[in-house]
């Protein structure tokens, strides 16, 4: 399993559109997806948009990712550069 | 077995509601082209609301089943969309939220119609916060 932070630098947050390219993006792996915030309060299953949503994750708000599966490398690193790409709105 | 048949789903609401919830989930999510919206005017008759349910239910049924989402439970969109009701064929579920077109949107294809209206009804009332409580931890415990 891998595991790193990412950090949500588009000021909208981790936002409804957000949240929807997330979801296409981690429905492209087998993988396990996880999302967790670093106090453990709220954890979601990167697949689900509604999931996602319920972490109301605000601008420069880290969040912890869990990869786990037979394609783990290329989800992890594919969905550490959409947080860097603040999802196309920066 | 050949392709799946999908469910289908018809947002029945009063004015335009129906139309302005599906365009939001589409904006978010994408086509949706096993959604569509019905509103009902202020002054329509029941029988052309009746017959223009009956033709969005016709347009998105395959065969699996259709959701009707309704506004309000009571209302005349309900009452009417009441008339489709059938085991297995038409389900209603009231209230209907952005979240709720969301879950039915994203929704496996393995669901039955029963199961996916449960979990729309569900997800409609988990949706809802008083966001002010997400700061009061202590309460947030003690009902957890």
């Amino acid at each position: 399993m891998l595991e790193g932070e990412v950090r949500i630098i588009n000021q909208l947050g981790l936002h409804a559109r957000a949240a929807a390219q997330l979801v296409k993006l981690s429905a492209c792996y087998a993988s396990c997806l996880t999302l967790r915030r670093p106090d453990t309060s709220a954890e979601a299953n990167a697949k689900s948009m509604l999931d996602i949503l319920t972490l109301a994750a605000p601008v420069n708000s880290v969040l912890l990712l869990f990869a786990e599966g037979e394609d783990e490398a290329a989800a992890f690193e594919s969905i550490r550069e959409l947080f860097a790409s603040g999802f196309g709105e920066i | 077995m050949g392709t799946k048949h999908k469910i289908g789903a018809v947002i029945v609401s009063h004015g335009q509601l129906a139309n302005e919830l599906l365009a939001a989930a589409e904006t978010v999510i994408g086509d949706l082209d096993n959604i569509v919206a019905v509103s009902i005017g202020w002054h329509d008759n029941v029988e052309a609301a009746k017959d223009e349910i009956q033709r969005a239910i016709n347009s998105v049924s395959q065969g699996a089943g259709v959701l009707l989402m309704t506004d309000m439970f009571g209302g005349t969109p309900t009452n009417i969309s009441a008339m489709f009701l059938e085991d297995g064929k038409v389900e209603i579920v009231t209230g209907v939220n952005l979240p709720m077109v969301v879950k039915f949107a994203t929704h496996g294809d393995d669901s039955s119609l029963s199961e996916i209206a449960r979990e729309v009804e569900e997800q409609g009332k988990q949706s809802i916060y008083r966001t002010a409580s997400l700061f009061e931890p202590a309460k947030l415990k003690k009902d957890a």
